[in-house]
């Protein structure tokens, strides 16, 4: 019996494919969500346990995630299964990728962290002097990125700075600050620093999630199917028309293959996930920048300094607590003369302590030094942007197949001088504003995480308006295949150093908006 | 059974009508597991991966890390050396060698400047082994690159770890009133791929 042929085939159910759903439904589309995962419901999968009523106690299972860093023994079920889903890469260049799949995907655990990207971001290239810029300026994504707001409730202080630009604020209540915050606030300043605070998502009951934000509003439209456990192994064409019209998918427990018939498909795996299965499908890529200018942030940069005053288990009252955030400082000017460009952000953390490995001591005295410094260290860590190259990429790796014998991916990134640079010059700049402050170092290292770490990979499928040289048009629209749209992080066309979901949430809006509009005025 | 053998003296009639009390079951809360005891509570752990001269290097170790302070027991008291055993004989081929080798190490450096095993080495001689070896680890996502210094670390960092993950650093927090450290939400397995 013929199955019904759906107005919207959407792949992947975390925040952007989640987005799409919950505009176009609310337009009257009828959807179909397909999610490579089961479906998991986390007030009831999550259970107190001491770590030695573990196997490994608290520590992960050997060898299990190898390239999550993020990875414990208690989370350990959360992340995709490096065995079952594998990824190459040369040895020498690692790259870590850290999955989710269930439905909601990523935006089941989150940071939250809710930053809008700027135009020294959307017009890098005339910023930078080098590379290329989005066809898209903050201008265009501002309705969307206040809609957004409005969903998941981003609190923020607004400065009215274009650089960091202000949002659809819930007010945000940052107490008083410490007097060691205080400090570092008018150092940063006097150097012509912003200083401002954490942006965040407050969602609802705890949740920011498309589960509990976007798909319901979906759901109750009634046209929204969501199927778990559906991979979607390959997009397939009409063959007179070259539109999309469908898709292949796997069941995820008895590997039966399916197919699925739609008028449109929009791909929100997730960026690497959304290329590998263009790649595989072999669409889209008259260009040959598909898989290519994958980018992430720079992560791992920590310089900690400890407050003599608060010293020796005694805080005084006021003195520790709370957090100042330096947005990009550097490169907002053109010609500053650096060996870097592009820029990060900073944070600077009171209250933590210190870690072992800063002392050459063990036993008790190390105990001694660890408590002398307890609670009264200074933290500061950035947010590094790295710079998009043709060369950083991912390919099919026709050699290797994942436990459902789909293609995987061989993953091809490395740094280079700019990034190491710019590493460098952030430890500097905040171990001279801690010395500043009459703080002594007790740590700084330069040295990041390889790319992949931070989970903000995006790129691979970028956005451009020459479609010789970009995937998909301003409007995430595949320039080869007019009715495929890619709404996730693969389009960024550069990474910034802000947190991704908010800048991939607002495009996910607008895109599916002028989707809706299109297939009413039937151009798609 | 040698009890059984031992014939009772007791009329039967009277074992019978005990029998027949006894078929009452005690009541048991609803949802309150049946199995109530912890393996490690009631085990001794068997050392299978380390020779027995990289084992005892590494209890010396362990101790000398991790000893007893304030109050709280020390790596020995939580079963550090045995539960590395463990879990080193489980991980890849790398780690098992840098253990391996950096035992084998402590004991050699041991054997050359003091003529006996490491596990011997009183305070003193065993720190003028390990301090040498001891640097700064300012990015714990990255271990040293000499290998004495590289598996130091690694070491220091486990059986730190592995101390303060131990039930008995927990019960003795409790017994101290404190709160016990370590307890987390673990995420439990979702729907594993069906095998048949």
């Amino acid at each position: 019996m013929p199955k019904q042929e759906f107005d919207v085939l959407i792949i992947g159910s975390g925040h952007s494919g989640g987005m799409a759903a919950s505009v176009l439904t609310q337009k009257g589309i009828s959807c179909l969500m397909l999610d490579a995962g089961p479906e998991v419901d986390l007030t009831k999968n999550r259970v107190s346990k001491a770590p030695w009523d573990l196997p490994y106690r608290g520590f992960n299972k050997p060898g299990r995630l190898p390239h999550v860093v993020q990875a414990n023994e208690f989370n350990a079920n959360q992340w995709v299964d490096e065995k079952e889903i594998p990824y190459t890469h040369d040895p020498a260049n690692p790259y870590n990728w850290v999955r989710v799949r269930f439905v909601g995907g990523r935006s089941l655990f989150w940071g939250r962290q809710s930053f809008r990207l700027s135009d020294w971001e959307f017009n890098a290239a005339e910023i930078d002097g080098t590379g290329d810029s989005w066809p898209i300026r903050h201008a265009d994504l501002d309705p969307f990125y206040s809609k957004t707001e409005a969903i998941f409730r981003v609190s923020g202080r607004k400065e009215g700075k274009a650089h960091f630009p202000d949002g659809n604020f819930l007010d945000a209540d940052y107490g008083p600050d410490s007097t060691t915050v205080k400090k570092i606030t008018d150092i940063a300043t006097a150097r012509g620093f912003l200083v401002s605070k954490i942006r965040a998502s407050n969602g609802r009951n705890g949740q920011a999630s498309s589960v509990n934000l976007l798909l319901p509003d979906a759901l109750a439209t009634g046209k929204l199917q969501i199927v778990p456990n559906a991979i979607v192994r390959q997009i397939t064409v009409d063959k007179n028309t070259g539109l999309a019209n469908g898709a292949y998918f796997v069941d995820r427990h008895s590997r039966e293959e399916l197919h699925v018939k739609a008028r449109v498909v929009v791909l929100a795996a997730g960026t690497l996930e959304s290329t590998r299965l263009l790649l595989n499908s072999g669409l889209a890529n008259s260009s040959g920048v598909l898989g290519h200018y994958l980018i992430d942030q720079l992560y791992g940069v920590q310089v900690v300094a400890s407050v003599p005053e608060a010293r020796g288990g005694n805080v005084p009252e006021g003195m520790m607590g709370g957090t100042a955030l330096l947005p990009r400082f550097r490169n907002l000017k053109k010609g500053e003369g650096r060996n870097f460009i592009k820029g990060y952000g900073m944070m600077i953390a009171s209250g933590g302590g210190a870690s072992p490995g800063f002392f050459r001591e063990y036993g008790e005295e190390l105990q001694k030094k660890l408590d002398l410094h307890a609670g009264a260290c200074m933290t500061a860590s950035i947010y590094g942007e790295r710079v998009p190259r043709f060369e950083n990429h991912a390919r099919i790796n026709k050699n290797v197949t994942d436990a459902w014998g789909i293609p995987v991916l061989h993953i091809d990134v490395k740094d280079s001088a700019n990034e190491y640079n710019m590493a460098k010059d952030a430890a500097d700049t905040a171990e001279e504003m801690m010395k500043a402050a009459g703080w002594d170092i007790l740590s700084k290292t330069d040295k990041f995480h390889p790319p992949g770490y931070s989970i903000h990979e995006v790129g691979s499928c970028r956005m451009g308006d020459n479609p010789k040289t970009s995937v998909l048009n301003k409007w995430n629209q595949c320039h080869d295949v007019k009715n495929m749209f890619v709404v996730d992080g693969g389009c960024f066309v550069t990474c910034g150093w802000q947190n991704t979901t908010l800048t991939m949430l607002a495009l996910a809006m607008r895109a599916s908006e002028y989707l809706a509009d299109q297939m009413k005025a039937r151009a798609i | 059974m040698r009890t059984m053998a031992a014939a009772p003296a007791v009329p039967a009639a009277l074992v019978l009508e005990q029998a027949t009390q006894a078929q009452t079951p005690a009541a048991r809360p609803a949802g309150q597991p049946i199995a109530n005891g912890k393996r490690d509570a009631v085990g001794e752990p068997v050392a299978h991966f380390f020779t027995a001269p990289q084992l005892a290097a590494l209890r010396r170790l362990s101790d000398l890390l991790m000893p007893p302070m304030k109050g709280e027991p020390g790596a020995l008291d939580a079963g550090v050396p045995e539960f590395l055993d463990f879990l080193i004989g489980q991980s890849p081929a790398d780690r098992k060698q840098l253990y391996r080798s950096g035992l084998d190490m402590l004991n050699a450096h041991a054997a050359k400047q003091f003529g006996k095993p490491f596990a011997e080495l009183d305070a003193k001689q065993a720190d003028a082994i390990v301090r040498p070896l001891l640097v700064l680890v300012p990015w714990s996502f990255e271990l040293p690159k000499e290998p004495g210094a590289r598996f130091l670390a690694a070491a220091h960092d486990d059986i730190r770890t592995a101390t303060r993950n131990s039930r008995e650093v927990s019960a003795a927090a409790v017994a101290a009133g404190r709160r016990p450290l370590g307890a987390q939400l673990y995420f439990l397995p979702v729907d594993p791929i069906y095998k048949g």
